[in-house]
């Protein structure tokens, strides 16, 4: 029967045990069989759509699977499978050029909403902000990702930064724009303007310094705090290699 | 449960995070367990293995590496209980992306730095459903061992 060599972090589910023997015929059969027995393994294992997850290596008898035949590779009895952990981590990070598009397309387009006295044009901006916050990603963003950096026209700008303030904002700012467009009127138009001119030309975020404040208040749900020895809502100082 | 970690291999930790910046610097926690609480007697500082200009704000340590550590381990009758690494200029709280790849039962302890010098560590465990981490307190003794 082939061996399976646990790693540390997983012997907490396998009652401090370091191996096992499992059957299967192959490195999947193993591994179904190795997870029958110690279910609660299968989460940090495998990811919600059944694939292994990225930072789990599988090396059968120093030989890492991806270069045999991968879940399909056959075992013969007496070999080793080692679960061998990739262990990775570091700082959330923010593409702040897809950031600043989208500042700029909802100061020009809520520009045009005023000038053409359309508070449909506005409406339309504050539902792209809306949809763009449900989804986790600046509104306009993807003029960014699709034209203007395949295009070499916007360098990236990858800074290690909190992706949920900005989120925040966005969505803080769609709020106000809708409001702005449905019954009170231009003024509100114009703070969401202001208020994305002010990051977009000083790089200080109204809304993800309110999210910060809140998280300081201990409101449940903002749990990040800014980047040390920066102002709440300030941008995170650029440093030339970040990311790239 | 209790992290205890010596005086002397907490500023090792630091002094691993300041040797590292601007990158972030990391490697293994090696221990044992002891009524209840986990011991860290030792650190192995492993090489950051992320590509250029990524290492400011990730860590990556190889299979291989970690397969080195947890042989040092045995030998020296221990065993690995986890990672460490620093934040530089950022908070010493875990990240969506730490969270991503996070191994239950391992302590991940993380040092925010600023300026090149480690301000302070926190441990961190994670949620046996994978939804977040939760924060163990780190006791720092000052005794030998």
């Amino acid at each position: 029967m082939p061996n399976i060599k646990i790693p540390s972090p997983l012997r907490y589910y396998t009652g401090g045990q370091a191996e096992a023997e499992v059957q299967g015929e192959t490195v999947a059969a193993a591994l179904d069989d190795f997870i029958a027995r110690f279910p609660d393994l299968r989460q940090h294992l495998f990811n919600g759509k059944g694939e292994l997850r990225p930072f789990v290596n599988l090396f059968l008898n120093s030989e890492d699977v991806r270069h045999l035949q991968g879940l399909d590779t056959p075992l013969q009895p007496g070999d080793r499978l080692m679960i061998v952990p990739s262990v990775a981590g570091g700082l959330d990070r923010v593409d702040h050029s897809a950031l600043r598009t989208n500042q700029a397309f909802i100061i020009l387009l809520g520009l045009l909403a005023f000038i053409l006295n359309s508070p449909w044009l506005a409406a339309f901006v504050a539902l792209a902000m809306a949809v763009g916050t449900v989804l986790g990603a600046p509104a306009f963003g993807f003029v960014y990702r699709r034209a203007l950096r395949p295009l070499g026209l916007v360098k990236p700008d990858v800074l290690a930064d909190n992706p949920e303030p900005h989120r925040f904002a966005q969505g803080f700012g769609s709020v106000v724009l809708f409001a702005g467009a449905g019954a009170i009127g231009w003024a509100l138009v114009w703070l969401v303007i202001a208020l994305a001119a002010l990051n977009l030309f000083a790089g200080f975020c109204a809304g993800c310094a309110v999210y910060y404040w809140l998280g300081r208040l201990r409101v449940p749900g903002f749990s990040r705090t800014p980047p040390e020895g920066r102002l709440p809502g300030m941008r995170p100082r650029p440093r030339p290699s970040d990311g790239r | 449960m209790t992290i205890a970690i010596s005086a002397e291999v907490l500023r090792q930790i630091h002094a691993h995070g300041e040797q590292a910046y601007p990158e972030e610097g990391a490697g293994l926690l090696l221990g044992r367990r002891a009524g209840g609480r986990k011991q860290v007697v030792q650190i192995l500082g492993l090489a950051n293995t992320r590509e250029d200009g990524s290492r400011r704000n990730r860590y990556l340590l190889s299979p291989q590496d970690y397969l080195w550590g947890e042989e040092q381990a045995e030998q020296s009758g221990l065993e690995v209980l986890g990672v460490f690494h620093s934040h530089p200029d950022h908070p010493n709280l875990p990240s969506e992306y730490d969270l991503e790849w996070a191994w239950p039962s391992f302590f991940y302890v993380i040092t925010s730095l600023r300026a090149g010098q480690a301000i302070d560590s926190r441990a961190w465990l994670l949620a046996d459903d994978r939804s977040g981490f939760e924060e163990e307190p780190i006791e720092v003794y000052q005794a030998q061992t």
